[in-house]
């Protein structure tokens, strides 16, 4: 029995052990850590004192911030996730239709994403979105007179949602991936019905491609509760302008190494953690209901 | 303190891992290393970064390696520093900050070095006790300084603004911002918009007749003081005499983008030290005017150690960075280098000796300094732990009001509200 489990498992786990190995040594302890530091009020300079559920009970009841900061991150993963997959699946079919120089275009499209997360895009965004910044520019051009973006907190999330919809390189791949994976003999069997486009994309694009789009809104949910350094570079650190930039991380690290409260940001770190786990588990009970693999039989 | 911890021990072979990495040199080729941090702009770099050069060639076994940052990220970064038992060995202190790092221990005592390796018998009491918590010496002043509405003088001659800019009020500054825009033709507005800057403020409050804080710590001001000094700022942007809202919310702008810098208003609000560096950044000739006053008023301003140099809880070499820091505030050539860039010296000698070389802007800032010496209020008490982030609050909801999403009146009671709360749960 075990055997066997050794067998089949062990190319598995010694691919793995790169990571298995970093994770145990590198990243548990302090996971566990900050479990225990959720618990007590830490300055980092004086030892951690045990003050029980204080933390979150501070949290829940009477930091506004804290409710703000949720109310900019689920604002904002409720718009940049499907922004960014709807974009990113429009690419991929784009791409899909079998042009000779796609391994050209596929390379230029993923760009951004590789970009995305860097120092220098979020500086660059900041300053396409100023008062005098290029798209207001632009804008000028048509004669409408474009907004201070950045600065006004009405509008100041947005920004951050367009740039995070550039970013769609990494679900593009995959989705491209999972349409090459629809074998083609149903589009042309459509053909032959008469079937019109729209309807080949929902009846087989869609459902066949669900399993990807699964994937994908799993992974860019997660990804997207933990946007940080666009965030923090456009906002100056602080969640500015009156906090529209306040995003749950940002919050999470300013009460970490700005004010010194170790205790109280584990505790939200922890917040983080069950919400993210909550979404993700929410998807796989309800995606037994949309989501169709080919080899189940049912 | 300087027990070793695993953590502590993890950390400094990661960072010494990291160092080596980056030179391709062993981390332990220099004996002698210290390291001081300070916050700058470009003029003060140039300055401090030439101080460590003649440091090094008469000091050949020590090596002083700076690093600098601009104010904005300054003290994140130090809190990081300080979360990984990293900090510098010296470096550049706040009075704001001063009692916080004091109260966490992040700072050693001077007083033992004092007489024997630092050399401060002779500098003036007052901006020395500056530097002291609890009846300690944490943190050497290296320069005093006060607020100034600095002004672009040929604008301020154009439209013909002729107040004592030393004791004139807070009306004559709104009709001096008037006046500007108008003769302008509205291309230069009176004055930057000052409603997010809780200095200015302070000496609001204080010209009511009360502290921002009181001797427990607590927040003294009132609902009233920053309900009227928000309104006052409102009244001057509905008139369109500041600088646009978008321009005011960014928050902690370098001196570079300030109004008087970029030349779209005639009046930015600085610290005293900082029309050295002020005065390179704009085109225009600048001068210094107080913070206007309450008619009837208490005097508000007050004259406050700019800078301090400290040493920190991590400093190894402890014998190194005393004689960096002795050399900081004795040495002649080295004081000569730095100035007043960073404030008044609070060594009669080196002022002495400073004197006959100052050019026009040093001239203006010892001027101004001279001017207000009888104008100004005590040094206030210390801000207790947490004034900090009272500070990020002030801003935060000061946006709501210049962006009118919120009435003075309201975000005044949610300020002084918060900013209680904050410095009960500091405690």
């Amino acid at each position: 029995m075990i055997k066997r489990f050794i067998a089949r498992n062990a190319p598995g786990y010694i691919f793995l052990s790169p990571w298995l190995l970093g994770f145990f040594l590198l990243a548990l302890g302090p996971i566990l850590a900050s479990l225990y530091l959720s618990f007590t009020k830490y300055d980092m300079v004086s030892d951690p004192r045990w003050v029980g559920f204080a933390n979150y009970e501070y949290m829940f009841t009477r930091d506004r911030r804290f409710w703000k900061a949720l109310e900019v991150t689920f604002t904002y993963v409720a718009l940049a996730v499907p922004a960014r997959l709807i974009m990113a699946l429009s690419v991929a079919m784009l791409l899909d239709k079998g042009l000779r120089t796609i391994g050209l275009y596929r390379a230029i499209f993923y760009l951004p994403s590789l970009l995305g997360a860097s120092i220098a895009i979020a500086i660059l965004w900041r300053q396409l979105f100023e008062q005098n910044g290029v798209v207001n520019q632009v804008l000028a051009v048509f004669g409408i007179e474009g907004l201070a973006w950045i600065t006004n907190p009405d509008t100041s999330l947005y920004t951050l949602v367009i740039l995070a919809m550039w970013q769609f390189g990494s679900p593009m791949l995959i989705f491209l991936a999972g349409l090459r994976g629809i074998p083609r003999d149903l589009y042309e069997a459509a053909e032959i019905d008469g079937t019109p486009k729209w309807r080949q994309f929902t009846r087989i694009t869609l459902p066949l491609l669900a399993p990807v789009i699964f994937f994908n809104l799993v992974l860019q949910t997660i990804e997207s509760f933990k946007t940080f350094s666009s965030a923090f570079i456009i906002s100056n650190g602080t969640g500015a302008p009156a906090d529209s930039l306040l995003f749950f991380t940002v919050y999470l690290f300013n009460e970490a190494f700005k004010f010194f409260r170790m205790g109280y940001a584990s505790a939200l770190a922890w917040v983080l953690l069950l919400i993210i786990g909550a979404f993700t588990a929410i998807a796989f009970l309800t995606s037994k209901y949309w989501v169709h693999y080919e080899n189940e039989r049912d | 303190m300087t027990k070793l911890t695993r953590r502590g021990l993890l950390g400094t072979a990661a960072a010494g891992f990291a160092a080596s990495a980056l030179t391709g040199l062993p981390a332990y080729a220099q004996a002698k290393t210290i390291r001081h941090y300070w916050w700058g702009n470009p003029e003060r770099d140039k300055r401090t970064f030439a101080v460590i050069d003649v440091f090094q060639k008469a000091n050949p076994t020590i090596k002083v390696s700076g690093e600098t940052i601009g104010w904005g990220d300054y003290w994140t970064k130090m809190a990081t520093q300080t979360a990984g038992r990293n900090m510098a060995d010296l470096v550049q202190m706040d009075y704001r900050y001063l009692f916080e790092y004091v109260r966490r221990g992040a700072l050693k005592p001077l007083d033992e070095y004092v007489g024997k390796s630092l050399m401060i018998q002779d500098f003036d009491k007052g901006p020395i006790s500056g530097g002291m918590v609890d009846g300690k010496l944490y943190a050497l002043n290296i320069g005093s300084n006060s607020q100034v509405i600095v002004h672009n003088t040929r604008v301020f001659k154009e439209a013909g603004i002729d107040a004592d800019l030393i004791n004139w009020t807070w009306d004559d500054f709104a009709k001096a911002s008037e006046q500007i825009t108008q003769k302008t033709g509205g291309k230069v507005k009176g004055s930057d918009d000052l409603s997010l800057m809780i200095e200015v403020f302070e000496s609001w409050t204080r010209q009511n007749g009360h502290e921002f804080y009181d001797k427990d710590g607590n927040v003294a001001a009132t609902v009233d003081d920053v309900a009227s000094y928000w309104q006052f700022w409102e009244d001057l942007r509905k008139k369109d005499v500041v600088r646009p809202k978008e321009k005011t919310v960014i928050l902690d702008i370098p001196i570079v983008e300030s109004g008087v810098a970029v030349g779209d208003t005639a009046m930015s609000h600085f610290w005293s030290n900082q029309l050295v560096g002020i005065q390179a950044a704009a085109k225009d000739k600048i001068g210094a005017a107080m913070v206007p006053h309450k008619k009837g008023g208490k005097p508000g301003q007050f004259i406050k150690p700019s800078m301090f140099m400290s040493l920190s809880r991590d400093a190894k070499d402890t014998d190194a960075a005393m004689a960096y820091m002795n050399a900081w505030v004795t040495d002649p050539e080295i004081t000569k280098i730095l100035g007043l860039e960073r404030g008044i010296p609070a060594s009669p000698k080196v002022r002495a000796a400073l004197q006959p070389g100052l050019n026009d802007v040093e001239k203006l800032s010892v001027a101004y300094f001279d001017a207000i010496q009888t104008k100004v209020g005590d040094l206030p008490l210390p801000a207790p732990k947490g004034a900090g982030e009272v500070r990020d609050a002030f801003m935060r909801i000061g946006t709501d009001v210049v962006l009118g999403r919120a009435k003075a009146k309201d975000a005044a009671t949610q300020f002084v509200d918060d900013a209680q709360a904050i410095v009960e749960r500091a405690r």
